[in-house]
């Protein structure tokens, strides 16, 4: 009978053996890119499926803060075709003009938040200090915030370092912050921005001593037209602080919050913006 | 008849045109509407009104279209633009097709009103729409708005695209005393309580590279408690 030499049947067993593990492996990648198919297409279901979420959570609140101003003015325009005197006239004019600024104001702002997803940033160096001082001041200058006051610590060891960003935009964000601590607190609260920088980054931290923020709603304050519970009375579209934070996500930079609103000491937003150490800034 | 001025209201929107025409009416004008494009553009040569405020999202044909058609006719109506989505790109859009002023919906009639006064004393001391032109003169500054670039005395001036956007509004419509909250819904196009130093700040950038003293300004006037004003002479340039 005839025997393989031993040379070739080594050889034929080496052959036999790289097939199967060939074969092996070319199985698993397969296993392995198939349940990766499986995978993206199981998170890219969620990621539809939640985007279908969250787009459909945003057009019933717009529906809900549309509708409010909207049925005041309903209600005013029936009042006026019924106005017999012309303080009722006077009234319901009043009435309408606020129920017609506020669609405009939320509007507005909603516009802001479209224009901001291809609109192009400037690029160019930004003085925040200056920028932030200019906005407090003007947080503080409106009818609704006279007499309140706004406290503005620096810490620049030697030199703060600019933002590399569009300065209206950025003014914006920081406004946005400071409004809706002025609005959140009381006369007798204080309200704090700290400006400091770590070599790296730039902190903005506006700091209140207010009520705090629920648990709850902290991580959804930054949601869309979303309105906290103690904010029904307050006035505001409810796209302040969701602007900010595209506004800053679109410098490189991020927001962060801090509130524990059991211990009573209040809320502080920490912006976070890649600091820049080169550049001339616009300063008037 | 030709004592109050024709003007022709286009928008699709009922409302609009009920509300605003006794409005115009009242501030002295003959009032043609039309409701669509087609009508616009129809009436616009037929009745050659002093003055057209045309919509931009319009049924039948857009009114950026209708104005480019009214243009390439020859027929230069002052015509003023009712933006829709008041982005930046249709702000610029409606300077480019040739429109000379512009407004973004929401309005007040009264806004509406101070524009089209505006637009109709600049046409009708015959100055020609600024708005249509590319290239712009004023003393040694040079605009051209293709490029969106400013020269000064043959220096480029190194402006943000929003110092530039200022200017290009400014230049566009010397001697008009423009408010900072107009500037800002016009240059910006939004609005909000701070806003306004945010033009101061701009307006600083601008005067600042035009080496132009508030104090004894060439080119840009700041009228106490109205807004700035265009005081340099403005030519055109081929």
């Amino acid at each position: 009978m005839w025997q393989p030499e031993p040379v070739l049947a080594f050889r034929v067993g080496i052959g036999a053996g790289i097939f199967s593990i060939l074969f092996v492996v070319a199985v698993l990648i397969q296993i392995v890119l198939v349940s990766r198919d499986w995978g993206a297409e199981r998170s890219a279901r969620k990621v539809t499926r939640e985007r279908d979420d969250s787009h459909r959570q945003f057009l019933r609140r717009l529906d809900h803060e549309l509708k409010n101003p909207l049925t005041g003015l309903q209600a005013t325009l029936t009042n006026l075709r019924e106005a017999e005197s012309d303080e009722e006239i006077r009234q319901g004019v009043e009435n309408a003009t606020q129920a017609a600024n506020r669609l405009g104001r939320i509007l507005g702002d909603l516009r802001k938040l479209s224009e901001l997803e291809y609109q192009m940033l400037e690029h160019r160096p930004v003085d925040i200090e200056q920028l932030v001082s200019e906005m407090v001041s003007a947080a503080c200058s409106l009818p609704a915030h006279r007499g309140r006051n706004v406290k503005l610590l620096v810490s620049k060891v030697p030199v703060l370092p600019t933002v590399l960003g569009d300065r209206d935009m950025l003014g914006l964000a920081f406004y946005n912050l400071i409004d809706n601590a002025l609005k959140f607190t009381t006369p007798d609260d204080a309200i704090e921005v700290r400006i400091r920088d770590d070599g790296r980054l730039l902190f903005i931290e506006v700091a209140d001593s207010g009520a705090g923020i629920p648990l709850q709603e902290q991580g959804r304050i930054f949601e869309d037209l979303y309105r906290g519970e103690n904010a029904s009375e307050i006035e505001g579209s409810g796209l302040g602080l969701p602007l900010a934070r595209r506004i800053v996500v679109l410098h490189g930079g991020d927001i962060a919050l801090r509130s524990d609103p059991t211990q009573g000491r209040g809320t502080v937003f920490i912006i976070r913006l890649p600091a820049e150490w080169r550049g001339n800034v616009t300063k008037p | 008849m030709k004592d109050r001025p024709t003007l022709l209201l286009a928008d699709d929107d009922a409302t609009i045109i009920t509300a605003l025409t006794p409005f115009l009416e009242r501030a002295g004008f003959h009032v043609l509407t039309a409701t669509n494009g087609k009508d616009a553009l129809e009436k616009a040569q037929s009745h050659r009104p002093d003055m057209i405020v045309l919509d931009v999202l319009m049924p039948r044909m857009d009114g950026r279209q209708v104005l480019r058609t009214l243009r390439h006719a020859g027929l230069q109506t002052p015509t003023i633009l009712l933006t829709q989505v008041g982005d930046a790109l249709e702000r610029a859009l409606a300077l480019e097709e040739g429109a000379d002023d512009y407004l973004n919906k929401p309005f007040e009639s009264h806004e509406l009103l101070a524009r089209i006064r505006a637009v109709l004393r600049r046409s009708q001391s015959g100055q020609a729409s600024l708005s249509t032109a590319w290239r712009l003169a004023a003393h040694g500054l040079t605009i051209d708005r293709r490029a969106r670039r400013a020269t000064l005395n043959e220096q480029v001036l190194d402006l943000s695209p929003k110092a530039f956007s200022l200017l290009e509004y400014l230049i566009t419509h010397p001697d008009e005393v423009i408010s900072r909250e107009r500037l800002l819904q016009l240059v910006w196009g939004w609005e909000y309580p701070a806003g306004t130093r945010t033009v101061d700040t701009r307006m600083f950038e601008l005067r600042k590279a035009l080496g132009d003293d508030p104090s004894d300004p060439t080119f840009i006037e700041t009228r106490a408690g109205e807004g700035y004003c265009f005081i340099a002479p403005v030519r055109m340039l081929p």
